[in-house]
């Protein structure tokens, strides 16, 4: 049996912009499991972001329950939501989302120092830098790096306090595919030898190819949920994925 | 230990829009100057305002008949004049100690009169307590021994037409209700540059005073305080000591029209220095809140990433406590010059006062000074620090409600 980190059961999301009402999420069931590498998938404005906003306590549903490593969040205040995402969850964000003032081992080093860990955290900082490959990277600030090195560091934040779970929305989508490439082996290592799930919201086939599991969502509901078996997860060197034109793999073609 | 990464952050972001912060720390430090000046002025005023009042006669505080505050009679006399003076000088604090004797009293030469507030003194208590001994133009002040003679006033000696060593005619009413009258020769003018002030003075003998008006005694004994700031430790010390029927009163009771001055002085002072730092205040925090507008996405991020509350409050803090410092140190730069200038040569308020420089009986100074000191440090940073504080909270309380979806999406970027 696989453990549930992430139970969400008939989760509706509304927003109201005036007077119109906006059904974001209409009575979402997913389960995340630990080690998945999950890509959700689906068209602009089907809901993933705020799916993942639920996910990651960042907001709270309207209806329906989120349990986060067994914790409803609907029965948590802000601090304890803000106390979760930091001793818990990692974000990765389209935006990438770096402190512009901080190099990227400060960036790293923040999130530690937010954490209230003292000693020998410029230390670890860096050896979660230099494990990802980017100790070259230490003194630069945001504005010295490329897009996809930016987002390295973004995922090096993210999982420098060891989260159970890191959640990215679209990470890939502002870089090429070589770049994207190389951010999915990162996380996919991540999660190979630290135990962490990923949990991802994407319109890029190159992640859906890389995913464990593929969830469609439309209209705020789940369409299809595809486990692929793990020969097929993960597409080996030299395997071409096109960017352009090509269907996710199961994208509305399977619906449980 | 190293540098926490928040103060790197802190000192960072003001690096981000050098001109805005330059403006603030500019805006900080005219306001922290502004402060500085005014507090050093008024205290230097107040200096000066305190030593000319002790100096005119009135001491900084005073002996007096319990009765004299309400009727202000100068025909009232203290109960033992010679024992209170005694003990007033044995008192510790106080640097001198002077008894006066009045009386209302009509001064004639040939035909002319004029009248004056006759004031018998000791002369000696005199010379130490009183700037009028220092403004004797022609002839000398009073000594021991001298009997039936008088130092007046060169309006005095003008109205009268008279000069030194001529014999005026003195006239009071005694206490029995009869006239009296004593020929007084004139041994000395005195010029306090002040017409008006110089039209009321005349200066006799204590013994001549009471002898004239067959009132025995002092009617007050003014004293000037080694530590004017210490005038009320002082008062309830000499409350102790005096006789229960006499009383113990500060310049501000003895001059009221001086005290409410003074206060009205204090009062302006402080309303120009507070507007000032309100609108300097209002100033950063507008300035302080585009930044965090600017910086919604940045804050989203933080708090998604888990960053409390107490956290984001610290960021802005420090950020405004880098402020504070920078426009402390500008603002004493900016106050150096001035404060140096008003410290050494002051500022001549002669001609603005017409000439006259009495007021209310007090003769002041031409020149006020300002005074600073070591406390122009701590006064600068305390009041940039408590004004950039201030400033920073509402853009504080902006900050933490940053709505950390947000960060997510990039609907609000
Ligand atoms: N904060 C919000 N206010 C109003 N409407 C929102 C908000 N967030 C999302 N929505 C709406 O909810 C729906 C789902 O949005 P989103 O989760 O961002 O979709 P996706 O990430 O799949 O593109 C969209 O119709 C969007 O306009
Ligand atoms: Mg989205």
């Amino acid at each position: 049996m696989q453990d549930v980190l992430v139970g969400a059961s008939a989760v509706t999301k509304d927003f109201h912009v005036g007077k119109i009402t906006v059904n974001a999420l209409r009575g979402l069931d997913l389960d995340i499991h630990k080690g998945d590498f999950l890509a959700i998938v689906g068209p602009s404005g089907s809901g993933k972001t705020t799916l993942l906003n639920l996910i990651g306590a960042l907001d709270t549903a309207t209806g329906g329950k989120v349990e986060v490593f067994g914790q409803d969040l609907s029965g948590m205040s802000r601090r304890e939501r803000a106390e979760l995402r930091l001793r818990s969850l990692g974000f990765v964000f389209q935006a990438y989302n770096l402190v512009p003032v901080l190099t990227a081992l400060e960036n790293v080093e923040f999130v530690l120092e937010l954490r209230g860990e003292d000693g020998g955290r410029r230390a670890t900082a860096m050896s979660v830098l230099e494990d990802l490959g980017l100790g070259e990277l230490a003194d630069r600030r945001p504005n010295e790096m490329s897009g996809g090195q930016q987002q390295r560091v973004a995922v090096a934040r993210a999982v420098a306090a060891k989260p159970r779970l890191v959640l990215a929305d679209e990470p890939t989508a502002n870089l090429d595919s070589e770049n994207g490439e190389s951010l999915l082996k990162m996380m996919r290592q991540l999660r190979d030898e630290h135990d962490m799930t990923f949990v991802f919201s994407t319109h890029d086939p190159l992640v859906v190819a890389y995913a464990s599991r593929v969830v469609t969502i439309r209209d705020g509901k789940i369409v299809s949920d595809i486990r692929k078996n793990s020969g097929e997860e993960a597409p080996g060197e030299g395997v071409e994925v096109r960017r352009k034109g090509t269907e996710p793999p199961g994208d509305g073609t399977e619906v449980n | 230990m190293s540098t926490p990464i928040i103060a790197k952050f802190a000192v960072r972001t003001l690096g981000r829009n050098v001109r805005r912060t330059l403006l603030s720390v500019v805006g900080i430090g005219i306001g922290v100057a502004i402060a500085v000046f005014m507090t050093a002025f008024m205290r230097g005023s107040t200096q000066m305002r305190v030593r000319a009042i002790a100096e005119s006669g009135f001491g900084h505080v005073k002996v007096v008949p319990a009765e004299w505050e309400r009727s202000r009679d100068n025909d009232l006399r203290l109960v033992d004049w010679e024992a209170e003076l005694a003990v007033v000088r044995a008192t510790r604090g106080v640097k001198a100690a002077a008894p006066h004797a009045r009386s209302t009293a009509l001064l004639g030469f040939g035909t002319r009169v004029a009248g004056v507030e006759v004031l018998g003194v000791d002369p000696v208590a005199e010379a130490e307590t009183s700037r009028l001994v220092r403004a004797v133009v022609e002839g000398r002040y009073l000594k021991d021994g001298d009997r039936d003679v008088a130092v007046v006033g060169r309006t005095v000696t003008d109205r009268l037409e008279v000069e030194l060593d001529d014999d005026l005619l003195l006239t009071v009413v005694s206490k029995g209700g009869e006239m009296e009258y004593a020929m007084l020769r004139i041994v000395g003018i005195i010029e306090t540059g002040s017409r008006d002030m110089d039209a009321s003075i005349c200066h006799v003998m204590l013994e001549d005073v009471e002898r004239l008006t067959g009132r025995a005694g002092a009617g007050d004994i003014s004293i000037t305080l080694d530590d004017p700031l210490r005038m009320d430790t002082a008062v309830s010390r000499l409350r102790a000591v005096v006789s229960p029927e006499d009383d113990v009163l500060t310049w501000m009771v003895v001059v009221p029209a001086q005290g409410g001055d003074y206060k009205s002085d204090k009062g302006f002072m402080n309303i120009l220095a507070g507007t000032v730092l309100v609108v300097v205040i209002l100033g950063i925090a507008g300035a302080q809140l585009t930044a965090v507008l600017e910086r919604r996405r940045e804050f989203a991020v933080l708090i998604a990433l888990g960053m409390k509350a107490s956290q984001v409050v610290r960021l802005i803090l420090l950020e405004a406590v880098v402020m504070a410092v920078m426009g402390a140190g500008v603002g004493l730069l900016f106050v150096w010059f001035p404060l140096h200038q008003t410290a050494t040569k002051g500022i001549d308020f002669s001609t603005m006062m017409g000439g006259d420089l009495a007021m209310s009986g007090v003769l002041f100074d031409p020149i006020m000074y300002s005074v600073p000191g070591l406390w122009v440090l701590p006064y600068a940073f305390i009041i940039a620090f408590v004004s950039t504080l201030i400033a920073a909270i509402y853009p504080a309380v902006f900050a933490l409600r940053t709505d950390p979806t947000s960060a997510l999406s990039l609907r609000e970027a």
